[in-house]
Parts: structure tokens; C-alpha cells; sequence
């Protein structure tokens, strides 16, 4: 066998030993320590020694969803941050950009996730969607629709969806703040 | 469908789409080469000359994809040396047996699909008393032949036009090269990256008159933001000629320009279809021209209608295509049948698929008429037709050259070693050893002298020389199994290239160092 | 099959005969021009290779079935391997160790007694199931480990597995790493030296993403034939099915999903779904051919011999090829990453008394004149320690603080710290005093 050893103390007398926690789990660690949340995001984990599994709270101080808490799931796996986390909205909302099976239109979810982009990213950019809803690339066609359409309208079914509402005949849950 | 039906129920009667077992097998291969490819492999026959570790690491890689038929030409029976390092002999049971038996036998259980001939005759005698016979093969693959064999071989099939293409390769020890004699290569599905013109310079009547009848300021935003950027630029690019003569953007500042008014004609940040009309603005000012890469081989000498007729058939095409381009106006390539993927919605996308696809019929009626007027292209079918347009914006030719015409030209030796000295060190080391005889393994000092007479005594060898040559004196008859199953993979990826005529082929000497790991061409 | 395989160990050498290794003893009689001094030609470096030398193979697919025939050529004796997967029909066009008879065995398996009976003398002892499922203990007993794996995860694991191995206080801890992949007619071959040289992690950015499709565009303006496929499998599929998962190698969910995906495209006038592209879609092939993985194979199989002998120089360190337009590789030393999360970051020991508390921990690594650390956050492999944000985790782990640190972390065990101050990460060895 070739000698490896010999050029690896000539390099560095220090002593290199790896903790084995993984990757991932070092750098969930560091994303979660150094969130910087406004006061509208809150995390909450289940469990609170499992950093994998946990759920962001978001309530809008401003825009048309103001007076609406929405709770998303996150689910990170091993290969984190190769792939990005797994996030549903775990409600039935009413936004041209989730679904009503909870699928998020978030591009650095999907087709523009890198792994320079971290928990905090994902979350403003989560945020932003309450705040800027687009209508035309939306996933929630009909809610696209109405938001082209007439603007009041649509901030009325939001309201009304958000109190648990019927919106076309679709019955929505209640998400408002009490 | 109703939730409560199962997956079996749901999916009765479907199994229809579901491939064949043929198909599943090389499921992971068509997709490189598609169904075209794999015919031509099919329809190949490959002769080897020896059953080396190597020649069966090479006939490995190629029964295995599924070519025709192989046959594997050795006189010499297995000796416990050859059994210690070709997996394709039975260890020391196949001691004693020959060899191109025992090779053929253990080939041929790795693909029911492909036939396989033992004939246990020596090159010397076939080339003596059948040479034609070589010449009914696709391709002839020849590990460390004889020079003199060599030699008498590579020129009976250079001479012979329509000849196999033939595939030297040697190796010792950690060093090896191949080199693949052939006249001429045309290639016309080169999967290459670059794509095929759009036609933003110069639009046909529909495309223009769809993308300058937009008027942006009275879209709703939706349809605003789903404009596709074929559209966008030729919209912008007849604005911008209208102020500028009639020229496209030039210079790199009106290039800057131009891609700055495009972004400005966003009406809100986010629009992703302006972002991809900005990245693809450089169509505006590539495309006014056929690319060189195609517009060069117009000026090709076409071969003689006894050559290959593929070959033949190739330059049919080509001179209809250069017909096509210098008759009429855009003067431009056949347009593409095929768009790609844009961000606009789905019935802006079909529209402008069809209108493409239209065009696109309507141009290959007219070459079609030009074809016919060319010798021999009535004979060309409606497949063939189609497969060349579709990618000729991505045509390759190789003109190839005579194996050993290399070493003849001290010249190109002499440029070789100053500009690759590495690879041409290691050549040379190689064709030095071949020059020697074969029984008894050559002292380092003979070899350099050898080489030295190759190149010329005034020929001063690079420092590189001394590794290559070393490494050669240690291990002048070593097939080691590692050396042999790289090139195994590396001369049967250039056999499959050649054969399906699909992606492009090395033209020159490629030259691989197993030492520090590297490959290089020369020549 | 392993326990019979156990059986011919012991005296490894059974079965030769005299010329077998004419070829391979041509490179270990004497030294090339490139050979390092230390190489001692001749019985010894023969008698390591054929044995003592111990080798790991990971993954007994397209590189592995290469990889186990070449090692068994180049006269390695004890040859182990690992794969999880049952043989396939679409794996016959490649992985030369198996025939139709094989399919649904396991690859391992099939692949050990094929070489063992083509190639006499050899032990390969096969292992069906996950690398994961193996300890530090197992991986300790091998001279080297050679990968030939598709998955990103699985060569994390054994990169980050092996680079964890390397103990300071011994030399014998330290296993080469070689690594092959390949895709079409592109392939690369890598030395990883762990703690030495550039890791799988240090390069992990080098990768191609797989295409991946707007979901909106999925949902509402499909274009693409692969649109409607992950219509199909991303939206379509739990809708329809729920929880129920979607497995991708049963041709009746690829049927599912390919009709799906069909008269979604028929709604919208797209052409081009087809059951291969569908499976292709679903499944992220990537094809695969002989060819390749014999060369990548072949590079990865030299460089672990030219590093079990010594004989010639080895690979330093990435060997990249692209046989698309001719032949065109480029040799290259990939660098170390600083911040690597795998081998980079700073590793400092630390001595500190059985009384002290976390609170002082933190407040020592603030103080401490070279490392300076602002708002730390610590954990060990299994559980945390103190973090300082999200607000519930610094609730749950606060009363940490208060506690021993002799009471959460073992003598000699690792802590790992994070602070936005730090590049990625600072690992801590603590011992008490």
C-alpha cells in the first residue's frame, strides 16, 4: 500500500476528527439556529429533538391575507441540502398559488432550488406568497381567476374562505386568528 | 376515477404501451441511440483479429448492446499466461483449447441475440490466401497485429472504397492507442448541443405576422406574461430595425441595448418570459447566417458512386441542402420542425407549434423537389428525408487517413512532439515497439533508437519520451486486465459511434496513459 | 453462499498456476519511470496484493459487475461487496455478470459466484442489503473501498462514513476511497484520500441537478409530454391515491400513471407521451451503456491496484470523460473545500474540567482569543445541547445550560457547533480533567 499516511501529517499535525453527526444534521442545525424570523413566522416542532420534521405558523400582518394563521409542513430528508425540504400547506386554503391538496407554487422549491439556499429562504419566500398572491402562473386556477378579474371580489372570498367559508360551492378551513 | 377502485382494477386493459422484452433489455441504451441505432447494430458484423484480453474486452462491450454477428480470427491455442488475464476463458480448463473458441463460446453467453464464429486460422494465412474475405466485415478490430500484417491489411482495406473501416489497437502495460482508419464519416445525428435556428432573423410569413400584430400595451397581464420570447424577440427585433436601417443589433453596446429594451418591456418584475427572451436575444445576431460548421462541407469533394453508399447517399443530401440555401430567399437551413420549450401557455405553445410544423413541410416539399433533381436522390426515402433535416443545422463529416501514415510524416511527428509531447511520446514509444520483433522483449536503448529512426535522427525526443518508453521496456508484452478493460470500453464506444453512425467518432491516434490517468489525440 | 465462501479462506493462495500472472507481475518485477522509490518490487508487494490486501466494493450494478471481474483479474483474493438491488431485466444490456435466469436475485449474490467460478481462487463474500446497515467496525477491516453507486445519498454516506473513520492515532484508519459514475457516454473516476485530499462532499456542487418542471406549469399550462407525466406522478398520484406509495418499478403504476398522463396530453393537444418516456420520467433514468462503465470501471479498479502496490503513480485526483464528440477527458486535482461539511471546518480538542457547566462552555468558546465565536449553537451526534434560535428550541434546551457538560457529552466525545460567525461548522473533542 502507498504510504498516505506520511503526507497527512506532514499537512497537518492538528487533529481532523470528525464528529459523526452527518451533513444534513449539521446543517439543518445551522439553518434553524440562525433563522431570522419577523414576528409573523413561527416554527413548532412536534418533537422537539427531531430537527427534521416541524411546521412554520404564518400570520400576515399586512396584505389581503392579514387575519389568517397558515400552518405549513416541512419535511427535510437525509440528502438535505442535495434536495430541497418538502413543504405542504397543511390547510385547505384559498390562494392562487396552493392548491387545495396543499401543493405550493414556490420556485426554489422545486425547479430553482440550490443547495446555497437555506430554511430562511424558503420561508420569506413562503411569506411572500400571503403577501404578493400571483394570479398568473397560479395552481389554484379558479382563485387566479377571480384575483384577475375584480380584485374586491376576490379579497371578499378571501375573507370569507379564511372564516372557514364556502368559496364556488368549495368549502375552505378556518385559518383566521381568533 | 373513483378512489375506491384499486390499482389493478384501474389499470386492466393499459398494459398495452408496456414494451417487449427486447425493448426492456436495452431499455437504458435506446435512449442514447433510439431504435435507428440499434438496427444498425443489429444488421453489424464485427471480425476481430485475436482473442486477446483486450479483443474479447472490446467484443464484450458490443455483444452485449446487441450487435449482429462477431467473428473472432485466431490460430493459437490458450497458454496458462492467457488464462490468468482474460475473463472470457474458462481459467485453466481453457488451457490447451484454442483460443478463438473458448473466447467465442463464454462472448456468446452474454447475449442470446448475437451470433459468434470461432475461425482457427492465423491473419498471415487469411491475408495470403483470402484477402477479400475481410472485407465483408463492418468493421475490423485488430489488437497488437504483426506491423507487417498491419501494414498489408490497412492498405487492403484504405484501397478498397467501399472498405471496412478498421480499428488498430495496441497496448503494453499501462500504455495504450487506438486508431480508426476510414475514408470518409459522415454523421448526421450528431447529438450535438447546438440548437437548430428559430428564425427570429429572418421569420416566415405566419411566424411575422403573428408576432408583429401583438400589441403589449393592451394585453391583460396574464396573456402579457405568457407571450412566448419567439414572439417577444421578433416583435422587438423588427422595432429595433425599423429604427436601425434594417440591421440587427451589431455591436456589443447595441447588443446591450437591445436586451435592455427588452426587459423594459416588462410591465411586471416577475415575468419569466421576458427573462427567457433576454437570454435567448443572442439569436437575434447568430442566426442571420447558416452556421460555418455546415456552410464548409458545401465545399467537400462528394465521393466517387462506387463508395459506400450510405456515404454516397450522405453527400445526395448535402448537395440538395446547398442548393436549398443559395436558391431563395431567407437563404437560411430548412427550418426545424421542433420547438423548444418556452414559458407561455398551453394554446400559444400548440399554435406555434403548428405554425412551425407548417412551415417546416412546406420547406421540405421544396427541398424534396431539389433532392430529386440531384443523381441517385429519388432514391432516398421519406425517413431519411426527415431525419437529415431534422438535423442538419448539426451535420459532421471526418475525412479520415491511412493507419501509419503518421509515422511516415516526420514532419507531423516532429510538430506532434513539440505541441503534445506527452501524447506523442507515448505513440511513439508504441510504434517502437511494434517496429521490433515480437519474441523477445526489446531493451529500453533498443527502442529509443528505434523511435529515433522514426522521427529522424535530428529530431530531438521531449523529455516525456523517457517515462513513455520506460514505462514500455518494464512491460512490453503486460495485457494487464485494467489497461484491456479500458480500452475494451473505449474502442467499443468509438465501434458503436462508427457503426450507428451516431455521435462523432476520434479522428487520430488516441493515446491513454494508465500511469497518471489521462487521454489524449494526436494526428 | 457467504458462509461457504468463508470456508476457502485462510490459505489464499489456491488455484494458481505457473504464468497466471505473466501480465500483472510484468508491473511488479520491477519499477517504472514513474514509480515512487518506495515501491519494493517483487514476493512482498505480490504477496500483499494476493493475501493480505482486503477490498470493498460498493454498488454490484453496471461499474460493480465490471469492477469485481477486473479486481479478480488483477489478483485481489478478498474481494467484499455490497448492493441492496435484485437484478432487472433492463440491467442485461450492461451488467455482463448476469443472464436471464438471474432476474429477481440479487445482484451481490449472482455476482460473487459468477466471479468466483470464472476466476479460481478468488473469495468475493456478498452482502444483500444496505451499507447503512454496516458499522464503523465492518468498514474498518478493508484496505480500500471502491464505489460504483447512482445515488447521491448512498455515496454521502459512504464518503462521510469513511472520512469519519480516520482516527489520528491510527495510520491504518485511513481507506483510500474510489469513486466511479456514470451517465450515457460521460464518466468520472475520483481518489479520495479522506482527510487528505478533496472529498465527495467537497465536490457536491459539481453536480447536474435533474430537470425539475415549474409545479404551476405542471398544474395549468402543460407544453411537454414530460409536463404531463408529472401532472400524473406529482399532482395526480396522492390526489387519486392518497398515501398509498407510488412504486416505480411495478409496471402497473407506471401503467397508472403512463394513461394518465396520455389523455392529459390528448386534452391538451401535446404529442409525445409514451410508456418509455413515462417510466423514463418517473423513474429519472439515466442511460446506460457497457461501454462507459468499463472504462470508468476499469480507471477506477488501475487506481486501486496502482495504490494496493505502489507500482505507479495513482490518479491525482479526477479523471473526467465525455465520449460524445470523439474522445475528450481532462485529468485534474479537485481542491479541498475549507468549509466542507464532510472534511473541512476546524476541529479543536478541549480539556475541561467535570464541573463545568454549558453556560460556561458557551461562554469560554465567546471568549476565547482564537476561536471567537458569537451566539454558538451545540449538539452532539445524538441529541442537542443548546440552540440559540428557533425561540422553542432555545426554550427546550435552555435548562441545558444550567446542567454539566460532563453530564450530556462522554469523555472524548464530539461536540458540533454552528454560529452564523463561522463558516460552517467547528467540531469539538471534549476530554474532561
Amino acid at each position: 500500500m502507498i504510504k498516505i499516511w506520511s503526507m497527512k501529517k506532514n499537512e497537518d499535525a492538528a487533529a481532523k476528527k470528525k464528529p459523526k453527526t452527518s451533513a444534513a444534521q449539521i446543517r439543518v442545525q445551522k439553518d434553524l439556529t440562525e433563522l431570522d424570523l419577523p414576528s409573523t413566522m413561527k416554527t413548532n416542532f412536534p418533537d422537539a429533538t427531531d430537527l427534521l420534521n416541524f411546521t412554520l405558523t404564518i400570520t400576515p400582518d399586512e396584505g389581503m391575507y392579514k387575519g389568517g394563521a397558515f400552518v405549513f409542513s416541512f419535511v427535510i430528508n437525509t440528502n438535505y441540502p442535495h434536495d430541497p425540504p418538502k413543504v405542504k400547506c397543511t390547510q385547505k386554503i384559498y390562494h392562487p398559488n396552493v392548491d387545495l391538496e396543499g401543493n405550493v407554487c414556490l420556485n426554489i422549491l422545486r425547479e430553482d432550488w440550490k443547495p446555497v439556499l437555506n430554511l430562511n429562504s424558503v420561508m420569506v419566500g413562503l411569506q411572500y406568497l400571503f403577501l404578493e398572491p400571483n394570479a398568473d402562473d397560479p395552481l389554484n386556477k379558479e382563485a387566479a381567476e377571480d384575483l384577475r378579474r375584480d380584485r374586491d371580489q376576490f379579497l371578499a372570498n378571501v375573507r370569507s374562505s379564511l372564516k372557514g367559508g364556502y368559496v364556488k360551492g368549495v368549502s375552505y378551513d378556518r385559518v383566521a386568528v381568533s | 376515477m373513483s378512489e375506491s377502485q384499486t390499482i389493478n382494477e384501474a389499470t386492466t386493459n393499459i398494459q398495452t404501451g408496456q414494451p417487449d422484452a427486447k425493448t426492456r433489455r436495452y431499455d437504458r441504451q435506446l435512449r442514447l441511440w433510439a431504435a435507428t441505432g440499434q438496427n444498425a447494430l443489429e444488421s453489424s458484423r464485427i471480425l476481430v483479429l485475436s482473442a486477446s484480453a483486450t479483443s474479447t474486452s472490446i467484443l464484450k462491450n458490443l455483444v452485449l448492446p446487441g450487435i449482429g454477428h462477431f467473428t473472432i480470427l485466431d490460430a493459437s491455442n490458450v497458454t496458462p499466461q492467457d488464462a490468468g488475464n482474460n475473463f472470457f476463458l474458462d481459467g485453466p480448463d481453457s488451457i490447451g483449447k484454442n483460443r478463438a473458441e473458448e473466447a467465442v463460446r463464454l462472448l456468446g453467453e452474454l447475449n442470446d441475440g448475437v451470433g459468434g464464429t470461432a475461425v482457427k486460422e492465423s491473419v498471415g494465412e487469411v491475408l495470403a490466401k483470402q484477402p477479400d474475405w475481410v472485407k465483408r466485415f463492418t468493421l475490423v478490430i485488430a489488437h497488437n497485429l504483426e506491423n507487417n500484417l498491419l501494414e498489408k491489411l490497412s492498405t487492403l482495406l484504405w484501397e478498397d472504397e467501399a472498405g471496412p473501416p478498421l480499428v488498430v489497437v495496441k497496448s503494453a502495460g499501462f500504455l495504450a492507442e487506438f486508431f480508426i482508419q476510414f475514408r470518409d464519416h459522415s454523421v448526421i445525428e450528431s447529438h450535438s448541443d447546438s440548437a437548430p435556428s428559430l428564425r427570429i432573423t429572418n421569420p416566415f410569413p405566419s411566424l411575422l405576422s403573428l408576432a408583429t400584430s401583438l400589441d403589449f400595451s393592451k394585453m391583460d397581464p396574464t396573456d402579457h406574461s405568457h407571450v412566448p420570447y419567439v414572439l417577444i424577440l421578433v416583435h422587438a427585433l423588427e422595432n429595433w430595425k425599423k429604427i436601425h436601417g434594417g440591421s440587427p443589433p451589431k455591436t456589443y453596446a447595441e447588443k446591450q441595448e437591445f436586451k435592455k429594451t427588452i426587459l423594459a418591456m416588462k410591465v411586471k418584475q416577475d415575468e419569466e418570459n421576458f427573462d427567457e427572451a433576454e437570454a435567448q436575444a443572442y439569436r437575434c445576431w447568430s442566426e442571420t447566417k447558416i452556421p460555418s460548421d455546415i456552410s464548409s462541407l458545401f465545399s467537400l469533394p462528394a465521393p466517387s458512386p462506387s463508395s459506400n453508399p450510405n456515404t454516397f447517399q450522405f453527400y445526395t443530401l448535402l448537395s440538395a441542402l446547398k442548393t436549398f440555401t443559395s436558391i431563395q430567399p431567407p437563404y437560411a437551413l430548412p427550418l426545424s420542425a421542433t420547438l423548444p420549450d418556452m414559458h407561455t401557455s398551453t394554446d400559444t405553445y400548440v399554435h406555434l407549434q403548428k405554425l412551425y410544423k407548417a412551415r417546416a413541410e412546406e420547406e421540405k416539399a421544396v427541398f424534396k423537389e431539389l433532392l430529386k433533381k440531384e443523381g441517385g436522390g429519388e432514391n432516398v426515402d421519406e425517413e431519411a428525408v426527415d431525419n437529415f433535416l431534422k438535423n442538419c443545422h448539426a451535420l459532421k463529416v471526418l475525412k479520415g487517413k491511412k493507419w501509419g501514415a503518421f509515422d511516415t510524416d516526420r514532419e507531423a511527428l516532429a510538430t506532434a512532439l513539440q505541441t503534445y509531447p506527452k501524447e506523442a511520446s507515448t505513440h511513439l514509444a508504441l510504434s517502437a515497439l511494434s517496429a521490433l520483433p515480437t519474441d523477445v522483449s526489446p531493451a529500453e536503448e533498443s527502442l529509443r533508437a528505434t523511435a529515433q529512426n522514426i522521427v529522424g535522427q535530428d529530431v530531438e525526443l521531449p523529455d516525456e519520451f523517457d517515462n513513455a518508453v520506460g514505462e514500455i521496456a518494464r512491460s512490453p508484452s503486460a495485457d494487464l486486465p485494467t489497461t484491456s478493460a479500458f480500452l475494451g470500453g473505449l474502442v467499443a464506444q468509438e465501434a458503436i459511434k462508427m457503426i450507428t453512425k451516431q455521435y462523432v467518432p476520434v479522428n487520430g491516434y488516441c493515446v491513454v496513459d494508465l500511469v497518471e490517468t489521462w487521454t489524449g489525440v494526436i494526428a | 453462499m457467504a458462509a461457504a465462501a468463508a470456508q476457502t479462506n485462510g490459505s489464499a493462495i489456491y488455484g494458481d498456476w505457473p504464468g497466471r500472472y505473466f501480465h500483472v507481475d510484468q508491473v511488479l518485477d520491477r519499477p517504472g519511470p514513474r514509480t515512487d522509490p518506495s515501491f519494493l518490487a517483487g514476493d512482498g508487494v505480490k504477496k500483499f496484493l494476493r493475501e493480505e490486501c482486503k477490498i470493498l466494493v460498493i454498488g454490484a450494478g453496471g461499474l460493480g459487475c465490471e469492477i469485481l471481474s477486473n479486481l479478480a483479474l488483477l489478483g485481489f483474493k478478498d474481494i467484499h461487496v455490497i448492493d441492496m438491488d435484485t437484478i432487472d431485466i433492463s440491467n442485461l444490456n450492461r451488467q455482463f455478470l448476469f443472464r436471464p435466469k438471474d432476474v429477481g436475485q440479487p445482484k451481490a449474490t449472482v455476482a460473487a459466484e459468477f466471479v468466483m467460478k470464472r476466476v479460481p481462487g478468488v473469495k468475493v463474500t456478498p452482502y444483500f442489503g444496505k451499507i447503512q446497515d454496516k458499522d464503523d467496525d465492518y468498514y474498518m477491516q478493508f484496505n480500500l473501498v471502491i464505489c460504483g453507486l447512482d445515488s447521491v445519498e448512498a455515496r454521502r454516506w459512504m464518503n462521510a462514513t469513511l472520512v469519519n473513520l480516520v482516527d489520528p492515532e491510527n495510520p491504518e484508519s485511513l481507506k483510500p476511497l474510489i469513486d466511479g459514475g456514470t451517465e450515457g457516454f460521460k464518466g468520472q473516476a475520483r481518489v479520495i484520500l479522506p482527510t487528505v485530499s478533496s472529498c465527495y462532499e467537497c465536490s457536491l456542487d459539481m453536480l447536474n441537478k435533474p430537470t425539475a418542471f415549474p409545479i404551476c406549469t405542471i398544474a395549468n399550462t402543460p407544453r411537454l409530454p414530460e409536463h404531463c407525466i408529472e401532472w400524473a406522478s406529482v399532482l395526480e398520484w396522492p390526489r387519486v391515491w392518497k398515501d398509498k406509495k407510488m412504486d416505480t418499478d411495478d409496471p402497473e403504476h407506471i401503467g397508472w400513471l403512463y394513461n394518465v398522463a396520455a389523455a392529459r396530453a390528448k386534452e391538451f393537444k401535446i404529442e409525445g407521451v409514451t410508456w418509455s418516456l413515462t417510466q423514463g420520467v418517473v423513474k429519472n433514468i439515466i442511460p446506460a451503456i457497457a461501454s462507459t462503465n468499463a472504462i470508468i470501471a476499469a480507471s477506477c479498479c488501475n487506481e486501486a491496484f496502482k495504490i494496493a502496490t505502489s507500482s505507479a503513480a495513482y490518479l491525482n485526483n479526477y479523471f473526467m470523460l465525455i465520449g460524445t464528440d470523439g474522445v475528450y477527458s481532462y485529468t485534474f486535482e479537485h481542491e479541498r473545500r475549507p468549509e466542507c461539511p464532510v472534511c473541512g471546518g476546524e476541529s479543536v480538542e478541549l480539556s475541561i474540567s467535570r464541573d463545568w457547566t454549558v453556560d460556561r462552555l458557551i461562554e469560554m468558546l465567546v471568549e476565547k482569543q482564537d476561536i471567537q465565536i458569537k451566539k454558538p449553537s451545540l449538539s452532539t451526534p445524538t441529541k442537542q445541547i443548546y440552540f440559540q434560535a428557533p425561540p422553542q428550541l432555545e426554550e427546550a434546551t435552555r435548562p441545558n445550560l444550567e446542567k454539566r457538560v460532563s453530564e450530556l457529552v462522554p469523555n472524548g466525545g464530539e461536540v458540533t457547533v454552528t454560529a452564523s460567525s463561522l463558516p460552517f461548522s467547528l467540531s469539538l473533542r471534549i476530554t474532561f480533567i
